[in-house]
């Protein structure tokens, strides 16, 4: 059996080109620019091309598809979010993982291994008990269940009353789990290439260029491109961009998020767990490590660097809720950025300040599990102009005309906001 | 780096006593003539300025004194005043 393998390791086909193919010609004409080659930016250009015909597309990427948010978040993908505009657009992306494997025909990975998210108070668990209504009046299937019923989920968990935030219940959601991160980049990325976008790595949007109300190019450090449409998908850096090259604010706060994991352990965790009341959630990846992030210091950083404060914090939270893990080390540790808003849900809007101009952001660490349905949606906003009915509320006039979207109770809201 | 903060009354302290209180938009505005968009800029909109803004901090965890500061949000160091050029 290794026989017939040493040959085919020993000139490995797959490593000569990238699955998006070889770097392509920087043209100085699109059809449309897209600024940030992170999960929104792939998936949209991915629809753009597959779902509505426009495949001279760009992807302009300052340093590598994946480098932002898409390839330092922890994977966490569930549709149990609090509003009605939420819900169906997180069920929706959450039902394409597979429709998204098959049609890539790359495997993404994805284990819905269903999410806990432990509430330790009365107040939380009626608060659950709202959110879980209206995940299923939507059809997404979510429980309100005791700590016990919990418990027989999570061996591991601590139910004892001995502890900072006893918990009382939880809202399990048995249809989420983890999708691989970092395949959904490279699995997006081959899907576009397929259908002839051209992803730009080591490209960098400096200017946005605008004449008479539109849209009529980008700068890049390559040179400048002709286009009449651009979406800025920059993650972290989406809101610093849009002020700073077209003078457009934004209520966003950028925030560093940390997450780490711990040495490869065999199997005690087989759900993603999440705690409000710790800022704290983890889960087992398939390769044995406890997976776990949350907090946040709440000042805007543009530094991905990690600190002593979360790493204390997360060992102290961990050894509470899963005392079986004392001792164990933590073995990586890694930040990236997160785009907070008020209201804890993201900004889709555009071809209305100016024409031609698109943006997708606010996304604060609900990016990676929205990026299926948004990539769609989005893609047929630009293709046609008119805004998706889907995508309508996530408009940015909201915060003038005081209708923010009240996500803020899914998890403890960090923005400097509240 | 830790981030440390200087409050006008306390000196320089360990940033996790502080709570952040938004860039600096300047004075409130005038009640008179106040449009909701002119509002809402002043409470939600933001510039997120990668580099150097100044910026309020409260030292909750401290004296309670409310104080503006300049702080390179790329290198999260509190940073001097930048020198005003005409
Ligand atoms: C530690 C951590 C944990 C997270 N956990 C989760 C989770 O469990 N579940 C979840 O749903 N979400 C999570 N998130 C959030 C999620 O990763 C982001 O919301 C998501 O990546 C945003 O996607 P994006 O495509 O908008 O931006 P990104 O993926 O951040 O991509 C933006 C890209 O734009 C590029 N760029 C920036 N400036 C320029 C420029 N001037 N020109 C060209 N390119 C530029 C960047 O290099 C980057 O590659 C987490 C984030 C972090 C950091
Ligand atoms: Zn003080």
């Amino acid at each position: 059996m290794f026989g017939k393998m040493m040959p085919r390791m020993g000139t490995p086909k797959w490593g000569q080109k990238p699955l998006w193919g070889r770097k392509p010609r920087l043209k100085s004409h699109y059809d449309a620019v897209i600024i940030g080659g992170g999960l929104h930016g792939l998936a949209t250009a991915y629809y753009l091309a597959k779902a509505h015909g426009l495949t001279d597309v760009a992807i302009i990427e300052k340093r590598y598809i994946g480098f932002g948010g898409a390839g330092r978040n922890t994977a966490i993908v569930r549709a149990n979010q609090r509003t009605q505009y939420n819900v169906p657009l997180y069920k929706e992306a959450l039902d394409l993982w597979p429709v998204l494997t098959r049609e890539l025909d790359f495997n993404l990975m994805f284990n819905n291994c269903g999410n806990l998210n432990l509430m330790h108070s009365e107040a939380a668990m009626k608060a659950a008990r709202m959110t879980i209504a209206t995940a299923q009046f939507h059809g997404v299937e979510s429980h309100l269940i005791d700590a016990k019923e919990a418990k027989a989920l999570v061996p591991a968990l601590n139910i004892s009353e001995d502890i900072t935030f006893p918990i009382h219940g939880a809202m399990f959601h048995p249809p989420g789990g983890i999708v691989r991160h970092d395949a959904v980049v490279w699995g997006l990325a081959k899907g576009c290439a397929k259908h002839g976008v051209h992803i730009h790595q080591q490209t960098e949007a400096t200017a946005i260029h605008t004449e008479n109300g539109k849209i009529t190019g980008v700068t890049t450090s390559r040179g400048k491109i002709h286009t009449p449409r651009v979406l800025v998908t920059a993650g972290g850096y989406s809101a610093g961009i849009i002020y700073h090259m077209l003078g457009i604010k934004l209520p966003i706060s950028v925030l560093t998020i940390q997450a780490m994991v711990t040495q490869p352990l065999k199997p005690i965790l087989d759900h993603v767990v999440s705690s409000g009341a710790y800022h704290c959630y983890a889960n087992q990846t398939l390769k044995g490590e406890i997976a776990t992030g949350a907090h946040m210091d709440p000042w805007p950083n543009y530094t991905t660097q990690n600190t002593a404060h979360y790493i204390k914090h997360q060992a102290e939270a961990l050894s509470d809720w899963l005392p079986c893990l004392r001792g164990v080390k933590f073995m990586r540790i890694w930040g990236g950025l997160a785009d907070m808003t008020p209201d804890m849900a993201p900004i889709m809007d555009g071809n209305n300040l100016i024409d031609g101009f698109y943006m997708d952001c606010g996304w604060g660490y609900f990016g990676f599990k929205s990026c299926s349905a948004v990539g769609k949606y989005m893609a047929a906003f630009m293709a046609s102009g008119n805004c998706p009915e889907m995508l309508k509320p996530f408009n940015l006039k909201r915060y003038e005309n005081h209708a923010l979207m009240g996500e803020t109770a899914a998890l403890v809201s960090y923005t400097p906001d509240n | 780096m830790a981030l440390t903060l200087t409050c006008p009354v306390c000196g320089k302290r360990n940033g996790y006593e502080f709570r952040y209180g938004g860039e600096d938009k300047g004075p409130r505005p005038a009640e008179e003539g106040m449009t909701p968009s002119a509002w809402c800029d002043y409470v939600h909109m933001n510039k997120c300025t990668a580099g150097v803004q100044k910026e309020w901090w409260f030292h909750r965890d401290g004296c309670g004194a409310w104080f503006t500061t300049y702080r390179d949000t790329v290198a999260n160091l509190e940073v001097d005043a930048p020198e005003v050029t005409e």
